[in-house]
């Protein structure tokens, strides 16, 4: 290649590469945290109360369902104590949705539990996860930005977030507020199911904060 | 230790017995245990005025380390609710709540209110009230007591017992210096000639304040959840009269808003209620903070 045209063909494949770059990033979903609605959602791996692991790429083609947890937070009380919480664990697994409770307390905490204690407590409560995943060190926790227990995150078959909140429109700890109330993971997988848009696919999560390693006093 | 005769216990409890009575058919009632604190429902005068209205508090002590929330309680929590029982004649408001501290756990921030808060709820008497002998107000609050540790829940049963006079109001002696305190803390609508202004920037909301003077702190506190990223910091840039504060947009808000209300306090806890429309241009408005609503 003659010299004199080396320069202008190297300016114009920098162009171009600047271009199909700049177009990718315009392209690219916004830049916010990844474990957020619309966004991929971020692959991990935990081990169960059981001591079996479970990875949640292994569930694509599925919808899945992440269930922050801390058995002493009364709002997450007022969910299972009224037997809410099991029977949308046993309605969605029925359907084929695989539902993790995921434990992100840090040891000494409230919500943190051995396996052994774990399995007593989903034993105890009837409760009908897929799994409960013990995340002590909050890395899915983290990874998920879990602020408060509940708080419920909704993956569709392609692995994209599709809910991310609040488990029901009623933010209160009395359990007189769960039949009432619309409950946000139903009517997520109920719609998505369908076919159509999902109404309400980010809520303010409401009950505990989610008592990580890190929580400064 | 000497034994004290048993007529003189008789004088003291005769004495004395009549005045505690008195006491109690004051505006100042006992406080009710809570979980880690006490609450008081407390009136700013000694009866009821008909055709006036009259403060009463909700006065909360809490121990160290707890807190209860804001109307917006920020990333967790809830704020506590109250329903009243009054005789006809007779209207409660909405709490006028003080301006909130941050609670910062680190991941998460809440708003809410540590140590002691005086809530202020105003009771509007109708001007057709009757005097009459000492009518009970009751209320039952629901409540949420958290520390960085756990929440607990709670209801308490409060009451007041206060007589209804056609005479004008009398201040309580007693509970004059709390309400007037928590009155001149209450955040109140910006001054005329201060500007606000409000810009979407994609990702945050940037509030613009002109106050005329330099500011050397300031927090926003919104009053609808969902709008802003409560455990994002609030960058401050200051100059000579004015200042920006930028506010991260929360990851829930995913509709376009077209005002940002909410309570914004300065140096020396000053809080103001500010209520700015958002705008995409730069452009600096007149203050529209006055007439906010609460």
């Amino acid at each position: 290649m003659k010299r004199s045209t080396l320069l202008p063909m190297l300016l114009c494949r920098m162009l171009l590469c600047a271009t199909l770059v700049a177009l990718v990033l315009c392209a690219a979903p916004p830049l916010v945290s990844a474990a957020k609605v619309g966004a991929v959602a971020p692959d991990f791996t935990g081990t169960a109360s059981t001591g079996k692991t479970f990875r949640l790429s292994d569930y694509r083609g599925k919808y899945v369902v992440l269930e922050w947890h801390n058995n002493g937070c009364p709002f997450v009380r007022k969910q299972y104590n009224s037997g809410n919480m099991q029977q949308l664990q046993k309605q969605w697994t029925r359907q084929g949705v695989a539902w993790f409770t995921i434990l992100s307390s840090a040891p000494g905490k409230q919500g943190y539990a051995t396996a052994q204690e774990e399995n007593d407590y989903l034993a105890k409560m009837q409760a009908a996860p897929t799994a409960a995943l013990l995340d002590p060190n909050g890395e899915i926790g983290h990874l998920y930005d879990a602020k408060t227990s509940p708080q419920m995150v909704v993956i569709n078959p392609q692995g994209v977030v599709i809910y991310d909140g609040a488990i029901d429109d009623k933010p209160t700890t009395d359990l007189n507020d769960v039949p009432g109330a619309t409950n946000y993971v139903s009517l997520a997988l109920q719609q998505a199911m369908a076919g159509k848009q999902v109404e309400m696919p980010a809520t303010r999560p409401y009950g505990c904060s989610v008592k990580y390693a890190d929580a400064t006093h | 230790m000497q034994r004290r005769s048993p007529s003189s216990w008789f004088y003291r409890t005769l004495t004395f017995g009549p005045a505690l009575l008195l006491c109690a058919a004051n505006a100042h009632a006992e406080a009710t245990p809570i979980t880690h604190g006490s609450l008081e429902l407390i009136a700013r005068n000694q009866w009821i005025a008909a055709g006036h209205t009259l403060d009463l508090g909700l006065r909360f002590q809490l121990e160290k380390g707890w807190h209860i929330y804001w109307v917006n309680p920020g990333d967790s929590g809830e704020p506590p609710r109250v329903e009243w029982q009054l005789p006809a004649g007779l209207t409660a408001g909405a709490i006028e709540w003080p301006a909130p501290r941050r609670l910062d756990t680190g991941s998460i921030v809440d708003y809410g209110y540590e140590d002691r808060v005086l809530l202020i709820v105003p009771l509007q008497a109708a001007p057709t009230l009757a005097a009459q002998q000492p009518v009970r107000l009751g209320a039952q609050v629901k409540l949420l007591v958290c520390s960085h540790e756990m929440c607990i829940p709670g209801k308490a049963e409060l009451s007041l017992t206060l007589p209804i006079k056609s005479q004008p109001p009398a201040p309580d002696t007693l509970t004059a210096e709390l309400f007037a305190a928590t009155s001149k803390s209450l955040p109140r609508p910006a001054p005329g000639n201060w500007k606000f202004s409000v810009t979407d920037a994609n990702d945050s909301f940037v509030l613009t304040a002109n106050v005329g003077h330099q500011v050397t702190q300031a927090v926003f506190f919104p009053l609808a959840e969902s709008q802003i990223e409560n455990a994002a910091p609030q960058k401050l840039v200051t100059e000579k009269a004015d200042f920006r504060l930028t506010l991260r947009k929360s990851d829930q808000l995913l509709k376009p808003i077209d005002r940002l209300k909410g309570v914004l306090v300065l140096s020396g806890d000053q809080a103001f209620l500010v209520d700015v429309p958002i705008s995409k241009a730069g452009a600096v408005r007149s203050n529209s903070g006055n007439g906010a609503t609460k």
